[in-house]
């Protein structure tokens, strides 16, 4: 009894014993491991990673186990060891792809066992490549601007060859010094460049992978590489262009230099000066004024004296003139320098510019064809002054010609007509009263230079005469060949204008524009001065009228122009034919004469000029005009003295 | 004759080049149909992933276990399509094979895809783009056909419909349904690009296929 309660005893102390030695170690079982990542690097194989908990101060254990979905055999990991501490590396057999996997681990120690959470896997979605390998990065020269080429491997397991797996990557570039990187995306090729990079730094290089459905790899090991320094040869490509553009630089300075002086005209080009003629530019400056006017008045400008007046005119009747004669135009001294200038010279609103439609054709020959026929508005007319002109020689044939309409008698303006001297094609010469009332017929000529045809008969040859204010007519003598219808018919005309020089021994005065003109003939004119005939339709009567002059056709009756004329009236023959004759005509040049036109009311003599009806009358006698205008015939290449003649308007 | 003789020579090289060139028409032709193929499955694939994420992050934690536990038990509708899961068995098994599986698959999936839930953009390009596989991968059987047999059961077999699909379900039900059908939809449009893939690269081995 005693024995028994003696082993009771000691085994109560053993249990008091044991139970403080258990009570302060405090063993437990051990706490619960949690699996924290499963990771595949080639879709082949994959490791699970887990974290022990506590392990209750026993040794523990760890296990771990896993289910393949859709069965129930639980296998445990068999391989504890490859991938390190706490873990379980599956290899390619135990692998399955698209099979869900759970996995539990197991900790135990002798008191007990703990789960962990079941964790799904799913091998494909586990993917984490390992980094890219073999990372070069090289500098390639490419013309002093290099660059960096970086080239990698995939990581050795991955097995991109067949397809089964595929891998983007991507690389980080960054100064040495700076704290960002710079990333690039690569996408699946193993190669990139990168540009754009500072001389003389040193770059580090990093690349990374990642599946197309996955994780991305951890980076490469850096790579180091540093860029050669190119600035220097950058810095001797700029010193050479700063050369090359200095000696640039110099050379347009130098050339701008030499040629300033064109270049100043060609940017600035100078303010032209004053163009008068005979004009000094010294008088101007040295301010004489008298000097000046005096310049300017001998100029073309208008007279200040009277005296000459008949200098300026510039008057002159073309008439139809004969190949060898010269039209017996005269010119102001100050013309006849001046081409055919109707619209030219003396400007005036109503010069006696010659209107002619067909100036452009004249002006061409306007060199040689002096400009007679200009009818200025200067109140006197010189027919004197014309008659004394030059005889331009004609034999250009530049006619001008104003081809204006009829001109009704008011029209002021008179019109130069200049002739050729050389006419051959002489329209039927048309001479009309100049009526107010009547339809005053200004047959136009249209003719030209010999040159030219004349239209047929439509056109005339008509000399019109410059009219201008009320200025009589200088003592010019004036011209008029009466040419028949048949062109080139010179050989007549010149017998009619030599006839009529032979006749022109009567003294015509000027008629006076004003007065009534009586039944007067044309006087015969000479062609210093324009003589403007415009036909007879009620007394058959020829009025012809100076462009110099400036009476203005009034009425429709010829009017003599008063003039110190010397138009004559050579008498009537029998034919009823008036014969002027100027009293100064001149005859040279021509063997015309002009005779001034006489008007009824003017005492002076004047000429008339007549124009007789018969066509191919040979005589120079200026018979009475017929009315018609087509009929006109011309007796002779009378010359009618335009001082006598009214001008008649014929624009 | 000798001029002659010449000119027949080079008839027939130039008859021989055309030959050539006209038989290595349909490999070429074949590489373009399996480029096409890869890029179009990628796609659906992403798609599948887009629209299971979408869902997964409108469930709950708890439910997300909870389901992936469910997940294990059910069974995805194509199980029964038997196709290789490692990739051992896929690099055995022969191009026509790979692509008679893979036309299974996105057969099995055609008008299953318009009951997926998620985003109607989403769902309702889904089902013509398989349509659209469905007739390169076809294609592609054709051109590699060569006289050999198709995969046996691919002719006789039809699609059964899922599980209890027609019936009505309550809401835990329809969701597990959809969580199950979102899941099976991304891990077979992951299998059929994979086997996609490694048919072309199989097909021309001289392409750096996938680098």
């Amino acid at each position: 009894m005693k024995e028994v309660m003696e082993e009771a005893v000691l085994l109560f102390l053993l249990l008091v014993i044991y139970t403080p030695d258990a009570q302060g170690t405090r063993y437990s079982p051990p706490g619960k491991p949690e699996l924290t990542r499963c990771r595949s690097p080639e879709k082949e194989t994959f490791t699970c990673w887990w974290k022990p908990g506590s392990d209750g101060g026993l040794p523990t254990t760890h296990a771990l186990y896993y289910r393949k979905e859709n069965s129930d055999t639980i296998y445990e990991c068999s391989d504890y060891h490859t991938a390190g501490e706490n873990s379980c590396f599956f290899n390619k057999n135990d692998t399955s792809i698209w099979v869900n996997y759970n996995i539990t681990v197991v900790a135990s120690n002798a008191l007990g066992s703990t789960f962990s959470d079941p964790v799904d896997i799913d091998v494909v979605y586990i993917v984490k490549p390992n980094p890219p390998e073999k990372v070069t990065v090289t500098v390639m020269e490419l013309k002093e601007w290099p660059f960096l080429r970086v080239s990698w491997e995939p990581p050795h397991k991955a097995d991109t060859r067949s397809g089964w797996i595929t891998l983007i990557y991507e690389l980080r570039v960054k100064l040495e010094g700076d704290d960002e990187w710079e990333m690039h995306l690569a996408g699946q090729q193993k190669l990139f460049n990168i540009f754009s990079l500072r001389s003389g730094g040193t770059y580090h290089v990093q690349v990374r992978c990642k599946p197309d459905h996955g994780f991305w790899s951890e980076w490469s090991s850096t790579s180091h590489i540093e860029i050669p320094d190119y600035l220097h040869r950058e810095k001797s490509m700029w010193i050479l262009i700063a050369v090359f553009s200095a000696f640039i630089f110099l050379i347009l300075t130098w050339s701008l230099h030499m040629s300033s002086h064109s270049l100043k005209h060609c940017i600035l080009p100078p303010v032209p000066g004053p163009k008068i003629k005979g004009f000094d530019k010294q008088l101007l400056k040295n301010g004489k004024s008298e000097d000046l006017l005096r310049v300017l008045v001998v100029s073309d400008f208008p007279p200040t004296t009277p005296s000459n007046y008949e200098d300026m005119l510039v008057e002159y009747l073309e008439v139809y003139v004969p190949q060898e004669q010269e039209v017996l135009l005269e010119e102001s001294k100050d013309l006849h320098d001046s081409c055919l200038k109707f619209e030219g010279s003396t400007s005036d609103n109503d010069s006696g510019r010659v209107s002619c439609d067909s100036h452009t054709l004249l002006m061409d020959k306007c060199g040689e064809a002096k400009e007679e026929g200009r009818q200025t508005d200067q109140e006197d007319s010189t027919t004197e002054a014309e008659a004394q002109g030059q005889q331009k020689d004609w034999d250009q044939d530049t006619l001008m010609y104003a081809n204006g309409d009829i001109l009704s008698p008011e029209k002021s303006s008179g019109r130069v007509k200049t002739w050729p001297s050389v006419f051959s094609p002489l329209p039927q010469y048309t001479l009309s009263l100049p009526d107010q009332t009547s339809s005053l017929e200004m047959a136009k000529q249209h003719c030209y230079s010999d040159s030219l045809f004349c239209p047929g008969s439509t056109s005339s040859y008509l000399t019109h005469l410059g009219n201008n204010d009320n200025e009589t007519l200088g003592p010019g003598s004036w011209e008029i060949c009466l040419s028949n219808r048949q062109p080139y018919s010179h050989i007549p005309q010149m017998q009619t204008c030599q006839q009529v020089r032979s006749h022109s021994d009567v003294n015509i005065s000027t008629i006076a524009r004003k007065q009534e003109p009586a039944g007067l003939p044309l006087p015969f004119f000479r062609p210093t001065a324009y003589v403007e005939v415009q036909r007879f339709d009620e007394e058959d009567m020829v009025v012809l009228q100076s462009i110099v002059s400036d009476h203005g056709f009034h009425e429709g009756f010829p009017q003599m122009l008063q003039q110190e004329d010397y138009s004559k009236v050579k008498g009537v023959d029998s034919n009823n034919m008036l014969l002027l004759q100027t009293e100064a005509m001149k005859e040279d040049g021509d063997g015309c004469r002009c005779q001034d036109q006489v008007t009824n009311g003017v005492t002076e003599s004047s000429c008339t000029l007549s124009i007789s009806t018969t066509p191919h009358k040979p005589t120079a006698h200026i018979h009475t005009v017929v009315s018609t205008q087509d009929e006109m015939a011309q007796p002779a290449s009378g010359y009618v003295d335009t001082a006598t003649i009214f001008t008649l308007p014929t624009y | 004759l000798d001029k002659r003789q010449s000119f027949n020579f080079y008839i027939v090289i130039l008859l021989s080049v055309l030959c050539l060139g006209v038989s290595s028409q349909p490999i070429t032709d074949s590489q373009y149909l399996f480029s096409i193929a890869v890029s179009r499955v990628q796609n659906l694939h992403l798609l599948a992933q887009r629209l299971f994420s979408n869902f997964e992050s409108t469930l709950q934690t708890d439910d997300q276990h909870q389901l992936n536990k469910i997940f294990l038990q059910d069974f995805c509708n194509s199980d029964y399509i038997i196709s290789p899961i490692d990739k051992h068995e896929t690099q055995r098994s022969s191009v026509l094979k790979l692509l008679s599986i893979s036309y299974r698959l996105v057969e099995s999936w055609e008008f299953s895809s318009r009951s997926l839930t998620g985003g109607s953009a989403l769902r309702n390009q889904i089902s013509p783009r398989l349509s659209e596989l469905k007739t390169g991968i076809q294609m592609l059987i054709t051109a590699n056909q060569d006289g050999a047999e198709m995969f046996p059961d691919s002719t006789a077999l039809q699609l059964a419909p899922y599980g209890n699909f027609y019936q009505s379900l309550g809401d835990d039900e329809l969701l597990r349904r959809n969580y199950e059908l979102l899941a099976c939809f991304k891990k077979d449009m992951h299998k059929v690009e994979t086997y996609l893939t490694v048919a072309k690269c199989r097909f021309s081995p001289e392409m750096n296929c996938t680098l």
